[in-house]
């Protein structure tokens, strides 16, 4: 499959795009790389369906050009950039059957009757819908109107795939398994692939790359793994990851980090007045309370299944530590914190910029 | 908190609680269905008993009119079909070929109205009898009238409600004064009136590509429909005068052409108004959608966001078509003879020397209320709810 189609590639060049005098892109530059699935990721209002709609045509860039296979797109209807586009909401029409709503974009294209008959039959196949096809939309649950909207987006062949939180509004247990399918689908299709989402596990499962955006600009551009174990800045670092990694405030005075009253031996060097030492929960472990340990008293302790969570105040902040499960500390016991000083990242609180 | 104010079981409440709380949440008090279902009552005699009398009036003769009030039929007074018959049978021209005669009449003189530019056929003239050319002039007018209207006032309303548009201020004066200009010339100056309309419109043109560009005040989207809806304002009466003169002017008077022109213009805000709010309302995920899937933007129109606001669009169809049926002010000017409509038909029998034929009258005001019942319950088929339902969501 992957290999008779023609897969594109996607450029933003310094595009730009304000509401009135609200800025939501700040040159925006991307390459994305022909078959490639990218994951735009941010949080509400970081300006990345902005960025999608740019794509699609459906809003027009401030400033700035849009390339879709090498061809100047920035200007062009959206029916002529060869794109499809799965709504958050589906968007399915309500008033046609399944197989109809699959078949609308041949129809439009005044495709003959046993060839959109074959493609429809073809595209339900991929998404397991060919006994629904007479159905309407009213009759299928949130799953299965899902993939009626990924069989109208596929039906096609586009060059290019535009999603905009497609999982959102399914359940906790039917997202996953309709992730891994997306997954699957777009390896087995090998189409270019732009997927929108402020989930960072869809981001990290689904991605070739992320890219994380803030504000309308763009914090960082790289493989998911990279994106967790070496962030751009204090962002990305405390976007990715669950629980989030901590953040604990002090100064970087040479090597050592002054915390508390405490001092911590970080990988860098560098003198920062008020800096922040981030460290994940799961590289941190729990010992009793010594000199070689940040010591403080536990908040709670969650038991999450495979291990356990405890939160344990360290002056003004909080460090979250991933425990054995089998842990009995117990709210206000006196407890130390073991700091890996090969897992520590330190950043500037004021600008938010990595120290390296 | 006191043990008084909670019940848990219905007994605890005393005789005045139970008449006048609910038994349920979504539900009435015993005292207030006993209110709201007495008031409804008399509501529906007030509505239905001149429908009744209406009826029934139409099967008096003079005496049982005149010397009445007579209520009851076969009791108060015997009824008889006179005043039907003085609509069917004392007509020369009415009997069952008269229906036929009636509908190759519409069909020859709307050919000979078409074929004019190129060459003239004679148009028939009416040998009907009144009732029947009543009615088909009022099925024919307020039928194409309402077609005509709900179509473009729907485009109207969907492209208000999906583009934006910034006419610009600077830009309409010029047009207004660039308009007068075009008149003053042709009236009084004597220049040929596409010489003047040529020149006005090249001038335009040219201001707005250059002078117009830095204007900066502009009307909105919600300006300009506020503009439409404030044509309905106007009283009919106040424009009646002109409409006429203008008609006269274009040797368009007494034509189903100027009513169903009329009619449409007339109404034409209503509905930009009324649907203008169903499609706001549609989510535009919809038509994105299908932009992106490649319909043009028509084709989304037909196929998406009309099937969608077929509940409003039929509500709308109607409300419409029921005003163009009951029209008279219009029609009493511009219909003199040959299109007279039901309501004039109506108006007609209060006018004889020997003072109102109230029975003659009831009956054509019979015969002209069973088409509007019967349009009402076939659209009402088509205002049905939940047709968005699985568009949106899980």
């Amino acid at each position: 499959m992957a290999d008779d189609q023609q897969q594109a590639s996607v450029k933003f060049d310094r595009v730009q795009k304000s509401f009135g005098s609200v800025k939501v892109l700040e040159e925006f530059n991307l390459d994305v790389d022909p078959g490639e699935f990218l994951v735009l990721l941010g949080a509400s209002g970081s300006g990345k369906t902005t960025a999608l709609r740019i794509l699609s045509g459906l809003e027009t860039p401030s400033g700035g050009q849009v390339y879709i296979a090498d061809r100047n797109v920035t200007d062009i209807l959206p029916k002529y950039r060869d794109i499809s586009m799965v709504f958050q909401s589906y968007a399915l029409y309500p008033h046609k059957t399944v197989g109809e709503n699959i078949g609308f974009p041949l129809k439009v294209r005044k495709v003959e009757k046993d060839v959109l008959n074959t493609a429809i039959v073809d595209a339900a196949k991929q998404v397991q819908l060919e006994n629904l096809l007479e159905r309407f939309p009213r009759e299928l649950s949130g799953g299965q109107r899902q993939r009626v909207a990924l069989a109208r987006a596929i039906i096609r062949r586009p060059s290019v795939f535009l999603m905009d939180e497609p999982l959102s509004n399914l359940d906790a247990k039917l997202r996953g398994h309709m992730r891994a399918e997306l997954k699957h689908m777009q390896e087995t299709l090998g189409i270019t692939t732009i997927y929108v989402t402020h989930d960072q596990i869809e981001a990290m499962t689904l991605a070739d790359r992320v890219a994380v955006l803030e504000k309308g600009v763009l914090q960082q551009l790289a493989p998911p793994e990279e994106i967790y174990n070496d962030p751009a800045n204090l962002f990305v670092a405390q976007f990715i990851g669950s629980p989030p990694m901590n953040v604990i405030r002090g100064s970087l005075e040479g090597k050592n980090f002054l915390t508390n009253g405490a001092k911590v031996k970080t990988p860098v060097t560098g003198k920062v007045e008020k800096g922040i030492l981030g460290v994940r929960p799961e590289d941190c472990s729990i010992a009793p309370a010594s000199s070689k340990a940040l010591n403080g008293t536990i908040y709670t302790t969650e038991l999450i299944g495979d291990h356990a969570l405890v939160t344990v105040d360290w002056g003004d902040d909080q460090i979250a530590v991933k425990a054995p499960k089998d842990f009995k500390g117990r709210q206000g016991d006196k407890i130390g914190v073991v700091l890996p000083s090969d897992a520590l990242f330190v950043f500037d609180e004021t600008t938010g910029y990595r120290i390296r | 908190m006191s043990d008084a104010s909670f019940k848990f079981e219905k007994h605890q409440r005393s005789l005045m609680e139970r008449l006048f709380e609910p038994p349920a949440i979504g539900k009435m008090s015993p005292v207030a269905k006993v209110v709201a279902y007495t008031f409804l009552a008399i509501w529906s005699v007030f509505v239905l008993f001149p429908i009744y009398w209406v009826i029934i009036t139409s099967f008096k003769d003079a005496a049982a009119v005149n010397q009445g009030p007579f209520y009851i039929p076969f009791v108060d007074f015997q009824p008889n079909l006179d005043a039907w018959r003085a609509q069917f049978n004392d007509d020369r021209f009415c009997d069952i070929p008269a229906i036929g005669r009636q509908l190759y009449l519409l069909v020859h003189n709307s050919f000979a109205y078409i074929v004019s530019p190129v060459f003239s056929i004679t148009p028939m003239e009416p040998q009907i009898c009144k009732i029947y050319l009543a009615f088909t002039n009022s099925v024919v007018i307020s039928i194409a009238a309402t077609a005509l209207c709900v179509a473009v006032g729907s485009m109207a309303a969907y492209a208000l409600a999906r583009m934006t548009y910034r006419p610009k201020f600077g830009n309409i004066l010029v047009f207004v004064l660039l308009t007068i200009g075009v008149i003053v010339v042709t009236t009084y100056n004597g220049v040929p009136w596409w010489v003047s309309t040529a020149v006005a419109l090249a001038l335009f043109f040219f201001f707005v590509r250059s002078l117009g560009k830095h204007f900066k005040m502009s009307l909105r989207n919600n300006d300009i429909l506020f503009w439409i809806i404030s044509q309905r304002i106007l009283p009919p009466i106040v424009v009646v005068i002109p409409v006429y003169v203008m008609f006269q002017a274009v040797g368009l008077l007494d034509t189903h052409l100027a009513l169903i022109v009329l009619y449409a213009v007339a109404n034409l805000p209503i509905v930009v108004w009324l649907m203008h709010d169903f499609f706001v309302n549609l989510p535009i995920e919809l038509e994105e959608s299908a932009q992106l899937d490649g319909a043009t933007r028509l084709g989304i129109f037909w196929d998406i966001v009309l099937p969608l606001t077929r509940p409003g669009l039929a509500a709308t169809t109607l409300l419409i078509l029921v005003l163009n049926w009951n029209e008279y002010l219009f029609a009493v000017f511009i219909a003199t003879v040959k299109v007279q409509t039901m309501p004039i038909m109506v108006a007609a029998k209060n006018a004889g020397e020997k003072g109102v034929f109230w029975w003659e009258m009831c009956a054509v005001i019979v015969v002209m209320i069973i088409p509007v019942i019967i349009m009402a319950i076939l659209l009402t088929k088509f205002i049905s709810k939940g047709v968005l339902q699985g568009a949106m969501k899980g």
